[in-house]
């Protein structure tokens, strides 16, 4: 019984599920074909069964042993840290959720507190201090540079 | 001697002081994001898109391009001193030139990759001038099977040719249209997988994808893989000059780097790895001593720097003259071009001479200023590569977030971001190559109305793009290079 990878399954079963959602979605999209006798769902069809060839190779290649010319070994070899990860992940999440609230500045300081903290950085007041000088540089150079506004949130007015 | 003509109209336009500004902006933000790991020139010039709606086309796109070359000038810095390859094309560099620099022979490597991208670059923007015009003569004449056709042959050739699987890179490729199906069809003005969200309507952007698979999957990747260990940052000792026997080493790789590089970039194929390995394993073979090389020796710097610096100018053969971008950063530039509702081909040689020349001109322009930026200043970016890891990445992401936010102001896409780079941390666990997926979404729709536009020619046939002699041996030659590798390996194990 050869080893079978759970990471690489679940991608090409992923990879399966995009394929039918995309499949399943093109039956939705009206087909006024024209004079090409190809209309707007023709494509996605086919781009559709092109994944899903793709991803029947793919589950054939992880049952047979593992992704082809890919050294999982070495990626095993390094641990993962997924609190490194989350990190990341809620650094840029918050940034989402905060930009047209708290405004350009203050979310990013924290998108870059956070993601420093993911490498390893604690040190967050010269973090913090760093985020907001890159911040201010960035919307002075928008704002008066360019004319493209960048959200002001609480420093409305200020700068 | 038209072309030399039309080649002093396009100096008369990149230098004009306005644009020198922009090659001057360009090439030193390609050296900086060259240098600094984690930003390469496809995220950089897709960061900088939204001023294509603040400056004119010739300026942005001078300067574009100035970050596309800058960025080949600057990796090799980083590939020389930190042996941490800034790009896929700088592998070679970073295997002879670490070792270089260990035996504190940094500066003649450096040295050596400098001038030697600069000889490459001339030619080889020498080359794409004659070549050029040549092209677009034949180009004219194409039809939308011929289109359809070639942007097939660039598919297969970006996705199951690059790369260490085929298979894998077919799917990022697919991957990459899906994406591009997103939004309203041209023809037929009908939504596709848009589920009534209005950032979906106008199309999925080029930034959040490049920057989603580029910055975000490879910081996301980096920070759960880092280790405590810390690089080392190899010292410049001494001057960087080279020595009178360092030039007569390197002289000779640097010409038969480019003559290797620039035809392999210059064909619908692309890839600026296959060349610089081929000028590796040349310089090998031709060296008086090859013993020396894995331990340092200059030819396998020389060679390798000259043959990538000339295949990316190659690139732009192709996408100039037909559309057709074989790279990331291709694509990019293609996405750009149309920003301003151009598209690269013939027809622009025509109607847009200046534009095209100028940028062309600018070429040769910016090999220089590099060459003044890589050599006297080389100490500046140096310093660059000591920014520690956190507060350079942070910084990488706040630039991301800012660039994919102002886009188009909206909180939606700083979420699909996230997703993206969450596609792009496992397409790096498990080694996808991600250049297939832009150039998949980028030109998957040119292609579609590449091959309804044959189709409405004639009639809904599907035959007409194999009755065409031209667009018949382009696919005859698509098919091949799909399948013939596969076909050979299974006769050879049968034999066996």
């Amino acid at each position: 019984m050869k080893t079978i990878h759970k990471g690489q399954l679940a991608v090409a079963l992923g990879v399966a599920a995009l394929g039918i959602a995309i499949f399943v979605g093109a039956s939705f999209i009206p087909d006024a074909a024209g004079y090409s006798t190809v209309g707007p769902a023709a494509i996605p069809r086919l781009v559709a069964v092109g994944l899903l060839v793709a991803a029947a190779a793919l589950l054939w290649e992880v049952l047979r042993g593992g992704f082809r010319h890919h050294d999982e070994a070495a990626e095993r070899a390094l641990p993962t840290h997924w609190a490194a990860f989350i990190w990341i992940s809620v650094a840029i999440l918050s940034y989402g959720i905060l930009i047209e609230h708290a405004g350009f500045i203050l979310s990013s300081v924290l998108l870059y507190v956070l993601t420093a903290a993911g490498f390893g950085s604690r040190r967050w007041g010269l973090n913090a201090a760093i985020g907001a000088v890159i911040a201010v540089i960035i919307y002075v150079a928008f704002q008066r540079g360019l004319g493209l506004s960048l959200p002001a949130g609480v420093f409305k007015g200020l700068l | 001697m038209e072309v030399w003509n039309l080649l002093l109209q396009g100096f008369g336009v990149a230098l004009q002081p306005i644009n020198l500004g922009w090659a001057l902006v360009g090439v030193t933000l390609g050296t900086i994001v060259g240098v600094l790991p984690g930003l390469g020139p496809a995220v950089s010039i897709a960061l900088l898109l939204p001023l294509t709606t603040k400056i004119d086309a010739a300026g942005a796109l001078i300067m574009f391009a100035g970050i596309y070359y800058g960025a080949m000038y600057g990796g090799s810095t980083t590939s020389i001193l930190l042996n941490t390859p800034g790009e896929s094309a700088t592998i070679v560099t970073a295997m002879e030139g670490n070792q270089m620099a260990k035996r504190g022979r940094a500066g003649p490597a450096l040295c050596t990759a400098a001038v030697g991208s600069f000889v490459a670059g001339t030619i080889a923007t020498v080359l794409l001038t004659v070549l050029a015009p040549q092209v677009v003569d034949l180009a004219i004449r194409f039809g939308p099977p011929e289109y359809f056709a070639l942007m097939m042959l660039a598919f297969i050739t970006v996705s199951a040719v690059l790369g260490n699987s085929p298979l894998r890179g077919l799917t990022a490729l697919f991957v990459g249209l899906a994406i591009g199906i997103v939004g309203i069809e041209n023809q037929s003005g009908q939504a596709r997988f848009v589920f009534g969200v209005p950032q979906l309507a106008d199309g999925i952007e080029v930034v959040t994808i490049a920057v989603g698979l580029f910055a975000v999957g490879e910081t996301l990747y980096l920070a759960s893989k880092l280790n405590s260990a810390v690089d080392k940052i190899e010292s410049v000792k001494g001057s960087i000059m080279m020595t009178r026997d360092d030039w007569k080493r390197s002289w000779k790789p640097w010409l038969r780097g480019t003559a290797i590089g620039f035809p392999i970039g210059a064909m619908p194929a692309g890839g600026a790895e296959i060349p610089t390995f081929l000028s590796y394993g040349m310089e090998k073979k031709l060296a008086k001593n090859p013993e020396e090389f894995g331990k340092g020796a200059i030819e396998g710097v020389a060679g390798p720097e000259a043959a990538n610096n000339a295949s990316s100018t190659g690139v732009m053969v192709p996408l100039l003259t037909l559309g057709l971008p074989t790279s990331a950063t291709a694509a990019i530039l293609l996405a750009a071009f149309q920003q301003y509702g151009l598209q690269p081909g013939p027809l622009l040689f025509e109607t847009n001479p200046a534009l095209v020349w100028g940028l062309i001109a600018s070429f040769y322009v910016g090999n220089v200023m590099l060459l003044v930026l890589n050599l006297p200043l080389i100490g500046i970016w140096i310093k660059l590569l000591e920014i520690p890891r956190p507060q350079l990445y942070a910084g990488i992401l706040v630039f991301a977030a800012m660039g994919v936010y102002g886009m188009r102001q909206s909180a939606f896409d700083v979420f699909l971001l996230y997703v993206i780079g969450c596609m792009g941390f496992l397409m790096r666990r498990y080694d996808f190559p991600a250049a297939p997926v832009l150039i998949g979404m980028i030109l998957g729709p040119l292609a579609e109305e590449q091959m309804r536009r044959s189709l409405a020619i004639s009639q809904g046939s599907p035959l007409v793009f194999f009755e065409r002699p031209l667009s018949g041996s382009i696919l005859a030659l698509t098919i091949v290079i799909l399948v013939g590798p596969w076909i050979w390996n299974t006769l050879r194990k049968r034999s066996k």
